[in-house]
């Protein structure tokens, strides 16, 4: 047309449109503001929770790296002479792998025992000392691999004693934390679907509010970009919304938590502090809020718009 | 600008709105399409907006074939073309200026040069005055010509009318078509449905007669006096 040039450029005209199709979609989302704070609070819930969850996950992790300082190996050795576990003491500790062996004779352990005990006269009922003695290895690797690899060296050595790894208790504790991840991905996944849909349904009930707008647009050129754009900025709205609440009720959680669970540390004599969300967390909050939203937005757009 | 050969639609039921259907509309000409209601002039105005499809025949407009015309070019194709509803379909959700300024808006212009344009044609309908009133507070004659003024703030080559005088006085519907002919003096194509046929036989325009689905006359040249 002759007055091609009176309209903006191709690319300003396009900036243009987003621009306006933005400030249309807040204008919007502050005229519904019923709907709007329940669709963030939705988002917020939902994007809160697994963030909660995995949170208490990374702290157990924490705490366990924690407790993880010095894996040790003991060997239970019933009935062995006290030469023979020194010597075989005296052997593992020339092991390249080996830190450092503590030995503990059952004599010495029995003596340990009778200080400990309020009447030491009760031990001299038994006919034999019933303690082992102990071998205690401290690893030089701490993996879980090298940990594995000496118990079974030691246990190839001892075949008789009975070994007992402090580092068990880790790799549990381990396979634990991998199958409560996956369980929190499945779970956060579910939960995305769901509040996806919600905003899809949200989105798409907007449309239809409009439909005669839309009609008239279409009828006078306009392409099903331009209609759904306000749809997907209006996600994108919520979605940063959500987000933003969602960090909010994350913090909300942290603080009701972090006293007792301390306090439990405590009794467990492990002394932790509980770490509240890094800024790495709101940002993939944020970002998860604004995906969702603008899926969502996309969904539903398409869904009003084909019918 | 207008070009339909042996052009039937069949609605889904069987109901034949249009038969056989031939026409002709050069660019810048002006044509009145008359016949009862019923006849079939909603449909073929529709047809040549493309927002039906005939079920048989060939449909050129501004030199497009619609028959070929991709689905994702439509928006595109509109764009050329200005409507005007006998209802008017305003947005009763907004103010007179932001009616008008749906088709810029669409079509990317900036807010500055839209609201000038805007102003424009509110002018040229005499409505200027009314820029920043609901539609609701309007007569029907305003409210169409607010619908008008949609029709053709984008300056489109063809403007394709459908009974835009039906609830209007003789009066005001005299003022409505004298707009069109004034945009037709600048260049626009016009096809214009109308059942008034007291009022568009006194304008001197060639008329199209639809009657149950077929047409009389058929090719409308361009005015000698606009060439």
């Amino acid at each position: 047309m002759k007055d091609a040039g009176d309209r903006a450029g191709c690319l300003e005209a396009w900036l243009y449109n987003h621009a306006d199709a933005a400030r249309r979609s807040l204008w919007r989302r502050l005229h519904a503001p019923g709907q709007t704070l329940i669709l963030v609070a939705v988002l917020g819930f939902i994007l809160a929770l697994p963030a909660y969850l995995w949170l208490l996950l990374e702290n157990a992790r924490a705490l366990s790296a924690d407790v993880d300082h010095e894996p040790r190996i003991a060997l239970y050795l019933d009935d062995t002479a006290e030469e023979t576990v020194s010597a075989a003491a005296a052997r593992i500790d020339a092991w390249p792998g080996v830190a450092r062996v503590v030995t503990t004779g059952s004599e010495e352990a029995l003596a340990t025992y009778r200080a400990s005990l309020p009447d030491p006269a009760l031990l001299d009922w038994l006919e034999d000392n019933p303690l082992p003695a102990i071998i205690e290895v401290l690893p030089l690797e701490r993996s879980p691999e090298a940990v594995e690899a000496l118990e079974r060296q030691l246990a190839d050595l001892l075949p008789e004693a009975t070994i007992v790894s402090d580092h068990e208790w880790v790799r549990q504790l381990g396979a634990l934390h991998a199958a409560g991840l996956r369980m929190l991905l499945v779970i956060g996944a579910l939960l995305a679907l769901g509040v996806t849909l919600i905003l899809a349904v949200a989105s798409a009930a907007e449309l239809r509010e409009r439909r005669e707008e839309i009609s008239i647009a279409r009828i006078t050129g306009a392409t099903d970009r331009f209609l759904r754009r306000p749809s997907l900025y209006g996600g994108l709205l919520l979605g940063l919304g959500g987000g933003l609440f969602s960090l909010i009720l994350l913090w909300v959680g942290v603080l009701l938590t972090r006293e007792p669970v301390e306090g439990a540390a405590v009794v467990f004599g492990l002394p932790f502090a509980f770490a509240g969300p890094e800024a790495r967390i709101g940002l993939m909050l944020i970002g998860a809020g604004l995906v969702l939203g603008w899926v969502g937005g996309r969904l539903g757009s398409a869904a009003a718009l084909r019918d | 600008m207008i070009r339909m050969h042996r052009v039937t639609k069949r609605f889904p039921g069987g109901t034949e709105a249009l038969s056989n259907v031939s026409l002709r509309v050069d660019t810048g000409a002006l044509a009145f399409l008359t016949g009862p209601s019923g006849a079939g002039k909603s449909t073929l105005l529709r047809l040549i907006a493309r927002l039906e499809r005939p079920t048989r025949g060939r449909i050129m407009v501004n030199g497009r074939d619609l028959e070929t015309l991709p689905r994702r070019q439509e928006p595109q194709f509109r764009r050329s073309i200005g409507l005007v509803f006998q209802d008017h379909r305003l947005l009763f959700d907004r103010p007179v200026h932001a009616n008008v300024a749906l088709p810029l808006e669409i079509l990317g212009y900036r807010r500055a040069e839209a609201r000038k344009r805007v102003r424009a044609a509110l002018d040229k309908v005499g409505l200027l005055q009314k820029e920043n009133a609901q539609p609701q507070t309007l007569s029907a004659g305003e409210q169409q010509r607010v619908g008008i003024a949609r029709a053709i703030v984008h300056r489109p080559a063809l403007l394709l009318a459908d009974e835009p005088t039906g609830n209007l006085d003789p009066g005001l519907s005299r003022e409505i078509m004298q707009l069109f002919l004034d945009f037709n003096r600048v260049g626009m194509t016009a096809l214009i449905a109308s059942h008034n046929l007291e009022l568009i036989s006194a304008l001197g325009r060639p008329m199209l007669h639809l009657e149950n689905g077929s047409l009389e006359a058929r090719h409308v040249t361009q005015p000698r006096s606009a060439g």
